[in-house]
């Protein structure tokens, strides 16, 4: 499993850097986009100011045209007719030049080239003021006829030309600028449009990009979370079956060591009951043996007196001891065995009471010795078989005032706590500790560890770790040879059965 | 036992060292009834049915049963002898080294009318089996009916 997290991990990390890129990146296209948009339609906007301005420029030139044309009319039409409509009318014209003229030389402040011709162009309608004005003064007096009308008239008329060449260039750099300004008008919109498709472009990108990210991101998570709850499943599968195997295997051996203790027990009995019968056929012969060597001593060999006073009662003795011990290692199987058959009833238990009722049971033996067993008040409660905790008890503490440091006045200490869902007790002694080496063994039935000087088969320990298990629980060791022993059982704090059928 | 006709004792067991013990120790108690012996189920169940000599056909039997036997288990001899026939009546002492709790329930149920755990202890065992002599001696074993 921990290499898949790994993997998605990296991935996930992987995928976060590509989102935060993309989207980054979209909404840098997006600022750009905008920035160039607002650039380009103030870009516009000045242009359109520009052309406008341009616009103005003309009309105020074309006014300039109309203006003398206006005037040079007015005046042709008074030395036809004098009539004096017409000349304010010309007036009027007049005025409209002056006007128009300062019109422009406002407006074409900004332009050197307009400037220039503005002077120009305002001595030249003075001068042709003063002509027009001058013909139609000399008509009132009557100086001018038909030819005299047309002596003036060249005057004004070359003076109207001038103006005309002058306005013309003036219109004429007008028109130029008009142009310039028309070119950057488009080349702005252009640059406009090409902002708005780059931007436009890029987006299109950021989307297809993030979305396939984000779909095969997505594709990825259900695939993996598919297999998961497939491993998942298979997982419950695999355990249910294994479980049930373990329990087969379980029963199978507590089949097993309860047919094999019967079945060894049946010739023991044969083999105690016989001895018994020698026993008691060799007392009328040790009997005979005696009387005879007060009787008829030639009768009793030396071979005969030591068979019968000594190697038959030796004999004896030692098939006794030793089924006897067979005895009780078969008992032993037989008590495990049917341990592991035993139903577990879960109750409430205060382990301080118990401990301190399984070191009462020893309190004569501890007097003994001088040993001294505490408990520790607030041992946690526990729910489970009141039997089963009870054996684990007095086996391990019965064991710490049973192997004691010669010389070392005994210091059993019982403590507990509680450690989320299980507790833990412990027992520490300080007596003759347990060789490293042999920290497993001695949970092993019939083993042993150190000097063989206290009576025992090697059952209790091999006992307490099948009933802790039996539990739902474990027991550790610590030990140094030497220096006291602890022996930690952590039991689950409320026992849920380990799932085997109890019928 | 019985005073009109001997109570015959059928001790099926299949240790040979067992039943020798068993006979010396009945024998100890100052039972001189006829001991029959058998070491399996069937030649067993013959004899109690078939045999001439047979408590079914002749005379009030006592039996002394064993639960572990090669050919079948004891309970199934046990049970066919309380359920059916002419031996309903006779009293059967089951006599095994199985001292398991339900295997004890399950002999009671099925109508035995005495139980005991063959001790390994030889001493104890021994004792056992004289107790249950003189038990014997004392017991009324009930006439067989032939219906």
């Amino acid at each position: 499993m921990k290499a898949p997290t790994l993997f998605s991990l990296n991935k996930d990390k992987h995928f976060g850097q590509i989102v935060i890129a993309f989207v980054s990146l979209g909404f840098l296209a997006i600022f750009a986009a905008g920035l160039a948009s607002a650039l380009a339609v103030q870009r516009n906007r000045e242009h359109t100011i520009w052309l406008v301005h341009t616009y103005e420029v003309e009309r105020g030139i074309s006014r300039v045209d109309a203006a003398v044309q206006g005037m040079r009319f007015a005046r042709r039409g008074y030395l036809l007719d004098r009539r004096h409509g017409l000349r304010v009318e010309y007036a009027q014209a007049r005025g409209d030049l002056a006007k128009a003229i300062g019109q422009v030389d406002a407006l074409t402040r900004d332009n050197q080239r307009q400037q220039a011709l503005i002077p120009q162009l305002k001595w030249l309608s003075g001068q042709l003021d003063t002509r027009l004005l001058f013909t139609m003064a000399q008509a009132d007096a009557g100086h001018i006829t038909g030819v005299g009308q047309r002596s003036g008239d060249a005057g004004s008329a070359n003076f109207g030309q001038r103006i005309r060449q002058v306005t013309a260039r003036m219109f004429a750099e007008e028109q130029r600028l008009l142009g310039e300004r028309l070119v950057a008008q488009q080349t702005s919109i252009h640059l406009f449009f090409w902002a708005l498709a780059i931007g436009g472009v890029l987006l299109v990108l950021v989307a297809i990009g993030s979305v396939a990210t984000i779909r095969r991101y997505t594709f990825n998570l259900m695939q993996s979370r598919d297999e998961l709850r497939l491993l998942n499943e298979d997982l419950e599968g695999a355990v249910r079956v294994r479980t049930i195997d373990l329990q087969r295997a379980n029963d199978e051996i507590q089949r097993f060591a309860y047919i094999v203790s019967h079945d060894l027990r049946s010739p023991l009995v044969n083999v105690m009951g016989f001895t018994s019968e020698l026993d008691a056929a060799a007392t009328p012969l040790r009997t005979l043996i005696d009387r005879a060597e007060v009787e008829a001593p030639g009768l009793v060999t030396e071979e005969a007196r030591v068979a019968a006073r000594e190697d038959l009662p030796e004999a004896i003795g030692f098939i006794r001891t030793s089924t006897q011990k067979m005895d009780r290692l078969i008992n032993a199987i037989l008590r495990l065995s049917r341990e592991g058959r035993r139903t577990i009833t879960p109750e409430a238990l205060d382990m301080a009471a118990m401990f301190q009722g399984v070191a009462d049971t020893l309190r004569h033996r501890t007097d003994e010795v001088g040993a001294i067993v505490t408990i520790a008040e607030d041992l946690p409660h526990l729910v489970s078989d009141r039997v089963a905790v009870e054996q684990i008890a007095s086996n391990l503490v019965e064991n710490a005032v049973k192997y004691l440091q010669p010389g070392r006045p005994g210091l059993v200490e019982v403590t507990g706590r509680r450690q989320g869902v299980r507790v833990l007790y412990q027992i520490k002694d300080n007596g003759r500790g347990i060789d490293p080496k042999d920290h497993e063994r001695v949970f092993d039935l019939f083993r042993r560890s150190g000097v063989q000087d206290q009576p025992g088969e090697g059952i209790g320990l091999a006992h307490v770790r099948a009933l802790a298990y039996r539990l739902g629980g474990t027991i550790t060791l610590s030990s140094r040879l030497g220096e006291g022993a602890v022996f930690e059982v952590n039991l689950p704090a409320i026992f849920a059965g380990t799932g085997e059928k109890d019928a | 036992m019985n005073g009109q006709q001997p109570v015959n004792i059928v001790m099926i067991e299949d240790d040979e060292g067992h039943a020798r013990l068993i006979e010396k120790n009945i024998r100890r108690a100052g039972i001189s009834n006829a001991i029959r012996h058998f070491v399996d189920g069937t030649s067993a169940l013959k004899y109690l049915y078939e045999d001439e000599s047979g408590p079914a056909l002749n005379g009030p039997a006592l039996i002394l049963l064993d639960l572990n036997l090669p050919d079948m288990s004891g309970t199934d001899i046990l049970a066919k002898i309380k359920s059916e026939g002419a031996l309903k009546r006779t009293p059967v002492v089951v006599l095994t080294t199985t001292d398991y709790k339900i295997e004890i329930q399950r002999c009671y149920d099925l109508g035995c009318n005495v139980y005991i755990t063959k001790p390994v202890n030889y001493e104890s065992f021994a004792e056992a089996i004289k107790q249950l002599g003189l038990f014997l001696s004392v017991i009324q074993v009930p006439d067989i009916e032939t219906d």
